[in-house]
């Protein structure tokens, strides 16, 4: 079997050797060996051109691509800290007894409103997110309803409403939060390969110097077969296809560069920066339910130390405002005031200084915390924008002016040889 | 009154009622408690903590205290494990953040018993499944959480004299023509909340398998999920469920009680000075027309409040 294939494969391989005769015998003549040389120089001075098109706008999307992933990353994470925002204020409202503070009800029910428009934003803007968000949505729903329930309760004086904030709570934790955090990794994901890709599409440019090569070769053959140094047509070419090469590496270089800045400043402080504030959100609904469960509370503090712990590495980053730690460190420090006194037998004085709005209580010393990091996210957000944003024109021009110069330099090659060609007639 | 609660009380208890007149019912044989003690605690250790002449309700007979109780004093607060979401029995009462309830008023009496002052008291909200650990591990003195005494418990932990008789019954919604547990499981594929850790659940789980037993961390989460329609009916406690229907409208507790639940506070085993004291206080308190008086307020929606349970003594030495 294998032989009878073999055999039949062997067949036609033997060929035509008429055919082959032929186009040897058109190659070993000179003006078709400048014809053969013609093409390849026209080739190769407008692969520059179409290399030089590709990569303006390979790396135009890659910009884009990072920008509109950065977005939706940050867009995500504010709508995870709105959230948490809500709970540790329904929490810490609950802690109160009885009426909760206007205030806090406008705080929970602001955060509330721009977490649910947040989540329909996000889920036009990026269809890849929807189903995730989809569901996080409806979690959302099930939450603020038993949130209402645990208020409607608590307002009659029923202690079932603090089963429905404990279930909330659950809740959030179990059916909104955990799609939140996929769709945060999926999008970090995405944002990582675009700036891959950003920084490394200038290297596309490197086949250009392929097709220079090919250019050179072509002229010093070319100066061998006519004896004379110089093709007028061939060299100009060569310098155009060499400046454009240039000038794109430069210019997608530079946009590289500039993306790779932002990944490792901007960017790097946003993602810090949102983690830790929602770390510190988590932290400050868990504070809450140490006191909720008066005296059964010691997994709650387990887990307030360890977010707060993880915030704190995060604001330590070189490329976060560093006057963002202090700030956490201070509303640390008073929730271990909350700590002794409760731990020191007093619920009821340590209650006092949990829902205390006093200046320097630890509610307002965690507000201060809260306004300086959104700020400062608002401002590393913008500078990521503006860094990715700026630089996919240029990329995009200098690619069509790579292409135009690239065509002109396969014009200016095929003149050149065709000048020899025309001396055989 | 006499009748109602002999029906209500179940076999158990009614001996250990009885174990006071006729020094032990159960056990013919037996001498009387008291002078039983000094033997019995050198040839039987922990094993024997419930038998003919220790019934699960048998406690340590009153005494003024010692080094437990002088060390609380010292210490200036009386550490408790409560409920905070049992209505009526300790519950965090939403509108002035006070736990409250017919358990919360023994031990505020126990409070006062010790430092003249009902609220000094360090509360330490448990599930009911913490009951025992915490008793173990020490991390507070007394638990009061509608706590039923039973042998098993009897071998970690130590218990005062019964303070209530409370029973088994079943909460349905308003508009369910079911009686009891039996009726549900002839209605079939009914959910049944009760909480973890508790009798209530172990009995559930064991004496009605025709219905699917559920459990929450909590009594309340039992009704939360009765609320949302994810369970057909609670079982607990009548003290437990008159504070459920309180909330809800919509529900009814139905039926004679199946079971007799006699409560005591929870003592750590070792701590025998504790529960002779606590005792001495219940005693007072059932005497002086106290414990009537918070039943009324409290468990008024059960009826009016009968005789409190007789205390029953005579347990033999610490296991």
């Amino acid at each position: 079997m294998t032989q009878t294939i073999a055999l039949q494969a062997a067949t036609p391989a033997a060929g035509p050797p008429a055919h082959r005769t032929g186009l040897r015998g058109a190659l070993s003549r000179t003006p078709g060996r400048l014809r053969v040389a013609g093409v390849v120089s026209v080739l190769a001075a407008a692969a520059v051109g179409v290399i030089g098109l590709n990569a303006g706008l390979a790396q135009s999307q890659a910009l884009s691509d990072a920008d509109a992933d950065t977005t939706q990353l940050v867009g995500i994470q504010d709508v995870r800290n709105d959230l948490v925002v809500a709970d540790a204020t329904a929490t810490n409202a609950f802690l109160v007894g009885g009426l909760e503070p206007p205030e806090q009800r406008a705080r929970y029910d602001e955060a509330i409103v721009s977490a649910s428009n947040g989540l329909a934003r996000l889920a036009g803007s990026n269809g890849a997110d929807a189903d995730l968000l989809g569901q996080a949505n409806a979690g959302l729903t099930t939450y603020t309803g038993l949130v209402e329930q645990a208020r409607a309760n608590n307002r009659q004086g029923f202690p079932v409403g603090a089963a429905y904030l404990d279930q909330a709570s659950a809740v959030l934790r179990t059916d909104v939060l955990p799609h939140l955090d996929d769709l945060v990794q999926a999008n970090t994901d995405r944002v990582d390969s675009s700036f891959d890709s950003v920084a490394s599409v200038p290297w596309l440019l490197a086949l250009g110097i392929l097709a220079l090569a090919v250019l050179v070769v072509v002229q010093v053959w070319l100066a061998k077969r006519t004896h004379r140094r110089l093709n007028a047509g061939l060299f100009w070419s060569t310098v155009l296809a060499l400046a454009a090469t240039i000038g794109g590496a430069v210019v997608l270089g530079s946009a590289a560069a500039k993306a790779g800045d932002a990944r490792s400043g901007p960017y790097d402080a946003t993602v810090s920066v949102s983690q830790a504030y929602s770390l510190a959100n988590d932290a400050k609904s868990q504070e809450s339910f140490t006191l909720i469960k008066r005296g059964s509370g010691a997994t709650y503090e387990e887990q307030f130390v360890l977010k707060t712990d993880e915030a704190s590495e995060l604001l330590a980053r070189p490329t976060v405002d560093p006057a963002l730690s202090p700030l956490l460190d201070t509303w640390v420090a008073s929730h271990q005031e909350i700590r002794a006194l409760d731990d020191g037998g007093d619920w009821d004085g340590a209650v006092a200084l949990a829902i205390s709005e006093e200046p320097g209580a630890p509610n307002d010393l965690f507000a201060q915390f809260s306004t300086a990091a959104s700020s400062s996210l608002e401002a590393s957000a913008a500078q990521t924008h503006d860094a990715l944003s700026g630089s996919g024109g240029s990329s995009v021009l200098v690619g069509w002016l790579m292409l135009v110069v690239g065509l002109l330099a396969a014009v200016l090659s095929w003149r050149g040889i065709s000048t020899r060609v025309e001396e055989y007639r | 009154m006499t009748t109602t609660r002999s029906t209500r009380l179940g076999l158990g208890a009614v001996l250990a009622s009885l174990a006071l007149v006729a020094g032990c019912a159960g056990a013919p044989a037996a001498e009387p408690a008291g002078q039983q003690q000094a033997v019995a605690s050198v040839a039987l250790p922990a094993a024997t903590v419930c038998d003919d002449a220790n019934e699960s309700t048998t406690s340590y007979a009153p005494a003024p205290g010692g080094a437990t109780v002088d060390a609380i004093r010292t210490r200036g607060a009386l550490r408790v494990g409560v409920s905070a979401d049992t209505l009526l029995m300790g519950s965090r009462n939403p509108l002035s953040g006070q736990i409250e309830g017919f358990d919360i008023d023994m031990l505020r009496a126990v409070s006062t018993a010790i430092f003249g002052d009902p609220n000094r008291l360090q509360f330490r909200v448990i599930t009911s499944a913490q009951r025992l650990e915490v008793l173990e591990n020490h991390e507070v003195d007394l638990v009061a959480r509608t706590f039923t005494i039973n042998c098993e418990r009897w071998e970690t932990i130590a218990f005062s004299a019964e303070y209530l008789t409370a029973g088994q019954k079943v909460l349905v919604t308003r508009d369910s023509e079911a009686q009891s547990i039996e009726d549900l499981e002839g209605l079939g594929d009914q959910r049944v909340c009760a909480p973890e850790g508790t009798t209530t659940l172990e009995r559930l789980e064991e004496t009605y398998p025709g219905v699917e037993a559920v459990s929450a961390p909590t009594h309340t989460g039992c009704l939360v999920l009765f609320q949302q329609g994810k369970v057909d009916a609670i079982t607990g406690d009548d003290t437990i469920l008159a504070g459920f229907a309180a909330q809800d409208p919509y529900a009814k507790v139905v039926g004679e009680a199946f079971s007799a639940e006699p409560y005591g506070i929870g003592v750590a085993a070792d701590q025998v000075d504790l529960v002779r004291f606590v005792n001495g206080v219940l005693d007072q308190a059932k005497a002086d027309g106290t414990w009537a008086a918070s039943y009324d307020r409290w468990l008024g929606a059960l009826g009016t409040a009968p005789a409190p349970p007789v205390s029953v003594y005579g347990r033999v030495g610490s296991p």
